[in-house]
C-alpha cells in the first residue's frame, strides 16, 4: 500500500511548491490514472512515490510518504526500487544502453535475475508490448513509439508490485496507447499490480483506470472512482482537465433536466443514456 | 557521424570474437601505427581495417570515418605545413613561409596516423555492444561495474549528443540562421553559442539516466550478477595474433628505417 500524508515537496531553488498539502492512500491492486495541466505536480508525485525524490531531487520535503510500509526518507531508494518500477516521461534519458535486448537485461542482472529465468522474462516483455521484432534492434534506431514501447517492455520485465508510468503513451498512435492500457489492465488484475498512470488521454484512463487523482497547482482536487470524479465535471474544465465526449454528452443532458443518473464514462454507457432519453421521449 | 559510431548487429568473426581481445586488438593496432614513421605502413593499417570492416558488414560506415577523419587531418596539416621550415624546400611563399618536403612528410603522416589508430577503435565499436564491452570487463577484469559502465555509457553518448548537435542545429536553420556556410569561421562562430543549450540539454540527460539506472537496481549489482558469460576461442588467439603481428612488423621497420 501505498500512504502519502501532509506531503508538500519543493525543489531546491524554488519558491513555489510543486506539490503542497497532498493526502493519498493507494491500495495495494489498484489501477490510478493521475491527471492535471502542465505544471501540476504530477510527475513529482510520481517521483516521491518510486523515492526520486528526495534522494535524487534535492527540495524541501515535508510529511510522509511510504511505500509497502517503507518511508521513502529512511529507505535506500534501492529497495523501494525491488517492488516499484517506473517508466519516466522522457525515454531516451531513461535508456541505459543500446540495444532493446540489452535495455530489457539491464534491470534483470541488476537484480540478479536468475540466467535460465532472463529468457523467458524478455521474451514475455517483448509480446507483453508487443515489439517482439524488436529484440536485437538498436535504440537510436527506434521512433519514440517504439522506444517507449522498449522501455515499458523493460520495466515489466522485473515484475515490479507496483508500476509507475508517466505518459507511457504520449509518442504513441491510439491502437498501440489501446494495446498499452490493455496490457497494464491485465496486468493489475491478473497478476495484482499495482498502477499508476499519469496520462493526458482522459478517456483511456476513463476506460481503464479504477480511481481517479487530479491535480492542480500542486494540490490534489479531487480522488475517486473515476464516476465520483467525472460527476463534477465543469470543475475539473476550471482547472485545465477536459472530460470525456461521452461525459460531457451525459453532463448536457444532465444540464438540460433530460437525465439524472452517473455521469457516462465511456461509449456503451452514453449510447444506453442516450437510448434511453430517446425512449422516454416518444 | 550520424549513427557511425553504433553498435551494428552481425555474425561476423569480428562480431563473435570477445569484447577484451577486440579492445586489445584495437589498441595494438592504434599503437602500431605510432612506433612506424613509414607512409606504407600507415596505409596498411588503414588498409587492413578497411578490408575487416567489409568483413563483419560495416566497410561503408568505416569508409566514411575514415574520409571524416581525412578532412580533420587535411586541417591539421594545413596548420602544422607551415611550422616546419627544415629540409628540401617544394614551394616558398611569401613572408618567409616555406613548404618543405620534411614537412609535408610529416604533416601527411600525421593526418594519416591519427586515421590509422581511430579507425580499429571505432570498428571495434561497430561489432561490440556496449554490454558486452561493460560485461566483459567486469566479468573478466573484475572491474567494478559502476566503472565498466561509466565508460560504455561516456562512448555510448557521443552519437546521442551528435544528434542533439545535429537537432539544436535544425532548429536554429528553421528560424533562418544559414548553417550552410562555406567560411568555416563563420561556420565555427555559429555553432559555438549552440554549446550552451547542448551542455545543458546533455547535463539534464545524463542525471536523468542516472537515475533511471538507480532505480532498476544499479547500485545492487555486483561482478557476479551479469547472466552472459565471455570465454575465450581460437578466434580470438586469431584476431589477437592479427593485430600482434602487424603491430610488430611496425615496430620492425620503425627500427629498420
Amino acid at each position: 500500500m501505498i500512504s502519502i500524508k501532509d506531503f508538500s515537496f519543493t525543489y531546491k531553488g524554488s519558491d513555489v511548491p510543486a506539490l503542497s498539502g497532498i493526502n493519498l492512500e493507494i491500495e495495494d491492486g489498484d489501477f490510478i490514472g493521475i491527471i492535471g495541466g502542465s505544471g501540476a505536480g504530477k510527475t513529482t508525485l510520481a517521483h516521491s512515490i518510486c523515492a526520486v525524490i528526495p534522494h535524487y531531487r534535492p527540495g524541501d520535503f515535508y510529511g510522509s510518504v511510504t511505500v509497502n510500509g517503507m518511508d521513502t526518507i529512511d529507505t535506500p531508494p534501492e529497495d523501494i526500487a525491488k517492488i516499484t518500477a517506473c517508466v519516466m516521461q522522457d525515454i531516451d534519458s531513461q535508456m541505459t544502453t543500446s540495444v532493446v535486448e540489452d535495455e530489457i537485461l539491464f534491470g534483470l542482472e541488476n537484480f540478479s535475475v536468475p540466467a535460465e529465468e532472463t529468457e523467458q522474462r524478455i521474451t514475455e516483455a517483448l509480446e507483453e508490448a508487443g515489439i517482439p521484432e524488436l529484440r536485437y534492434r538498436n535504440l537510436n534506431t527506434l521512433s519514440g513509439g517504439q522506444k517507449q514501447k522498449a522501455a515499458i517492455a523493460a520495466i515489466i520485465a522485473l515484475k515490479p508490485k507496483i508500476l509507475i508510468l508517466d505518459e507511457p503513451t504520449g509518442e504513441l498512435d491510439p491502437q498501440s496507447s489501446v494495446r498499452i492500457f490493455k496490457m497494464l489492465k491485465r496486468l493489475n488484475e491478473e497478476h495484482g499490480v499495482t498502477v499508476i498512470v499519469i496520462e493526458q488521454k482522459i478517456m483511456l484512463l476513463c476506460e481503464y483506470a479504477k480511481k481517479l487523482a487530479v491535480l492542480n497547482r500542486g494540490r490534489l482536487l479531487e480522488y475517486g472512482s473515476v464516476r465520483e470524479v467525472l460527476k463534477d465535471a465543469a470543475r475539473l474544465k476550471e482547472t485545465g482537465v477536459s472530460c470525456p465526449r461521452v461525459t460531457d454528452i451525459s453532463e448536457e443532458l444532465r444540464r438540460r433536466g433530460l437525465y439524472t443518473g452517473p455521469a457516462a464514462v465511456n461509449v456503451d454507457e452514453a449510447a444506453e443514456i442516450v437510448k434511453g432519453v430517446c425512449e422516454a421521449d416518444d | 557521424m550520424k549513427g557511425l559510431l553504433e553498435y551494428c548487429r552481425g555474425n561476423s568473426f569480428l562480431h563473435s570474437c570477445n569484447p577484451l581481445i577486440k579492445i586489445a586488438a584495437a589498441f595494438i593496432m592504434c599503437v602500431g601505427c605510432f612506433m612506424c614513421s613509414s607512409l606504407i605502413y600507415v596505409l596498411c593499417v588503414i588498409g587492413i581495417t578497411l578490408i575487416a570492416g567489409y568483413s563483419a558488414g560495416v566497410g561503408g560506415k568505416v569508409l566514411k570515418i575514415f574520409t571524416s577523419l581525412l578532412k580533420l587531418g587535411f586541417i591539421l596539416l594545413l596548420l602544422q605545413i607551415f611550422f616546419i621550415s627544415e629540409g628540401h624546400v617544394l614551394i616558398s611563399l611569401p613572408f618567409g613561409i616555406r613548404v618543405t618536403a620534411e614537412g609535408l612528410h610529416f604533416c601527411v603522416l600525421l593526418a594519416l596516423r591519427i586515421a590509422g589508430a581511430t579507425l580499429p577503435l571505432a570498428l571495434m565499436l561497430m561489432v561490440t555492444k556496449m554490454s558486452d564491452i561493460s560485461g566483459a570487463l567486469v566479468k573478466k577484469l573484475h572491474v567494478p561495474y559502476k566503472y565498466a559502465f561509466a565508460i560504455t555509457t561516456a562512448l555510448r553518448f557521443i552519437p546521442v549528443f551528435a544528434d542533439e548537435m545535429n537537432g539544436i542545429i535544425e532548429a536554429q536553420t528553421a528560424r533562418g540562421v544559414e548553417f550552410d556556410t562555406k567560411n568555416p569561421i563563420k561556420k565555427i562562430s555559429l555553432m559555438l553559442p549552440l554549446c550552451v543549450p547542448l551542455l545543458v540539454s546533455s547535463v539534464k540527460r545524463i542525471e536523468d539516466s542516472s537515475t533511471s539506472a538507480l532505480l532498476r537496481g544499479f547500485s545492487l549489482r555486483t561482478y557476479k550478477s551479469g547472466v552472459k558469460t565471455y570465454p575465450f576461442h581460437l578466434r580470438d588467439a586469431a584476431l589477437l595474433s592479427v593485430a600482434a603481428v602487424t603491430s610488430a612488423c611496425g615496430l620492425l621497420i620503425g627500427i629498420l628505417i
